[in-house]
């Protein structure tokens, strides 16, 4: 019987899971990567300007609590692209992705279902981890807000799942043995406004912002940093641009893919 | 075509184009012809071995059959299903083991690992759980109790039955092997040989090897290609290649007995009892030593003869062989280029 996505799905999961129970370390020091991004800006920030002056100019009420729901984002933006884009280079360094290859699925099936899962756990794990700091700044509203955070991290997810596909066929064709994709995540955050504010970056990079999902989690996260409520209406919005972004990253990649398909295997796999 | 055949391939053609560096900014296209046309057949229940040397288009040969690589001209059906048109199918049908040496997660146990590719196979829950114990004991790491240690922790000839578990683990009915034995110990070799011999005789599978081990080749396939320059420059039963490469076949009789006074008497003895003009004879430890060389296909006639003629002389037979050539002469002859263009089908 051919393989569903499902069952790619499923696989990716516990592999997964059974990586991150035989790396328990790794697995707790994902906890503790939010705090120290933060830790490190806000001590620089002291440092050598002024926080307040910071939350000016970002328009945030609580530069702390934002800036570990940004740092949040960012570790799950890179966690999500690195999960689809560099599914092929990791597999290839392996020396598993022939095997994987050869699961009686279409590629591109494969590849959007293989990243879904860790695309999943890192945001989880990046919101986990903030969730005592929310409590401590914000109480229960710190966590409803962390918790609609998620939920539109989960929401840019898609595109960016979409994103990463394309990346990952490139890479799969031009037989890239470097990991290209991690030039590729810098841009993306620096495009997100995940530690600047994107109305600093010359007009054309702000244009081209407006196409990054992840800039709409940033938004989100200055929104619910900025009002001691959830502002439902913006949120709502947010959403919407991240479906529609979601529909077409995600049919302009399964369309490549399927293109690509050919000459992939024309090329081989590995 | 029918499903005579586990596998078929006919007229495969590969070319690889590369560039090479000529100058800072400039490159130089160049065309490695990786296959020429490659044809061959894998039976059901038979042990197909694919042999060359380095660079002879053995592993891009496998991956096409396993549709990891698109053939630029030709046709390959596997279980009935063209690579091309129906490579999901042809999935289905094969277990494949590409490089016993890497291919899994270092990071998880041999048993974790199994479970992963069930799971992209579609396996789950029992039925997953019985698959990998079938397999685990069919390869033996059950006895090496080393299913659930790390994959890194895991020896050579560990890796190479984890690789061969894994693809049984579907219970697929044509195995796929490329070079399944390179770099393992001689217990672990055997071991591995000894049950694709076993999967292809007990169970019907059909098992198509890549090796450049003679000695492998000649004790487990029943039909062999030689590989060249991405060529099919014989094929055969090891029985008939043998034959094929060698006109002559040497017959070795050791016997006792009072020659040294009257060796023309023997010559002429064994010259009549053969009618091969070249017979040599030589003294050795424990007597004589008759050697003839006789046409290919006549030796057994031949060595009854002999051991007649000499027995109703007086003479005690030691020991008579045929002195067959190995797979290694085959392989060397073809590679060489000596013969060229032989496929001997049965």
């Amino acid at each position: 019987m051919p393989s569903s996505m499902i069952d790619v799905f499923r696989a990716q999961l516990h592999s997964s899971i059974y990586w991150y129970k035989n790396n328990k370390w790794m697995f707790f020091s994902m906890f503790l990567w939010p705090y120290l991004l933060v830790g490190v800006m806000l001590g620089l920030g002291a440092l050598i300007g002024n926080i307040s002056l910071f939350s000016k100019r970002v328009g945030v009420v609580d530069p702390a609590f934002y800036l570990l729901s940004a740092s949040a984002v960012a570790t799950s933006s890179v966690g999500i692209v690195d999960a689809v884009a560099g599914f092929a280079l990791y597999n290839r360094w392996l020396g598993t992705l022939n095997y994987i290859f050869l699961t009686p699925i279409r590629e591109a099936k494969l590849m959007i279902a293989a990243g879904i899962p860790d695309s999943i756990i890192t945001p989880l794990i990046s919101v986990v981890a903030v969730a005592p700091a929310a409590l401590y700044f914000e109480g229960l509203m710190g966590e409803l807000k962390l918790t609609a955070i998620l939920l539109i991290m989960y929401m840019s997810m898609i595109p960016l799942i979409g994103l990463s596909v394309l990346a990952a066929t490139a890479l799969l064709f031009v037989r890239e043995e470097s990991n290209i994709i991690s030039s590729i995540t810098p841009f993306i955050l620096l495009l997100s406004g995940v530690f600047y504010p994107v109305s600093v970056l010359p007009k054309a990079l702000q244009a081209l912002s407006t196409y990054i999902p992840t800039r709409y989690v940033v938004d989100a996260a200055k929104l619910a940093a900025k009002y001691s409520s959830m502002p439902w209406g913006w949120i709502v919005i947010i959403l919407g641009i991240l479906a529609a972004l979601g529909a077409v990253y995600n049919g302009v990649a399964s369309y490549a893919v399927t293109k690509a398909e050919v000459a992939i295997r024309r090329k081989g796999v590995d | 075509m029918s499903l005579e055949n586990a596998v078929i391939a006919e007229g495969l053609v590969k070319n690889y184009i590369t560039y090479s560096r000529k100058g800072f900014f400039g490159k130089q296209k160049r065309v490695i012809h990786a296959l020429r046309g490659v044809s061959f057949r894998v039976k059901w229940g038979e042990v197909f071995g694919l042999l060359g040397p380095n660079g002879a288009g053995k592993t891009t040969t496998v991956k096409i059959i396993t549709t990891l690589l698109l053939p630029d001209f030709g046709k390959a059906l596997v279980n009935g299903f063209d690579v091309v048109k129906n490579s999901i199918k042809v999935r289905e049908s094969i277990g494949v083991v590409l490089n016993v040496e890497r291919g899994f997660f270092w990071k998880l146990t041999g048993r974790e690992n199994l479970k992963y590719f069930g799971m992209l196979r579609g396996l789950k829950g029992k039925d997953l759980e019985k698959a990998i114990d079938r397999v685990v004991k069919i390869v033996g790491l059950d006895e090496l109790k080393s299913i659930d240690k790390l994959y890194e922790e895991y020896s050579l000839g560990m890796k190479a039955r984890l690789a061969l578990a894994r693809a049984l683990l579907h219970d697929p009915p044509i195995l796929i092997l490329d070079e399944p034995t390179l770099g393992l110990d001689p217990p672990a070799a055997r071991g591995i040989r000894e049950l694709l011999v076993r999967l292809a005789r007990n169970e019907g599978k059909g098992v198509m090897i890549t090796t450049h081990n003679m000695f492998e080749a000649e004790i487990i396939c029943d039909y062999v290609a030689i590989i060249s320059s991405g060529k099919i420059s014989a094929q055969g039963t090891v029985h008939k290649l043998k034959r094929f490469i060698a006109d002559k076949i040497p017959i070795s009789i050791k016997f006792s007995g009072n020659v040294a006074s009257g060796l023309e008497t023997v010559n002429k003895l064994l010259f009549e009892a053969t009618l091969s003009p070249h017979i040599r004879i030589k003294e050795v430890k424990d007597g004589f030593e008759a050697r003839i060389l006789v046409e290919s296909g006549e030796e057994e006639k031949v060595i009854s003869s002999s051991i007649n003629a000499l027995v109703s002389k007086g003479f005690s037979i030691r020991r008579a062989e045929v002195v067959e050539p190995t797979l290694e002469d085959v392989f060397i002859a073809v590679t060489k280029g000596d013969k060229e263009n032989a496929v001997i089908n049965d």
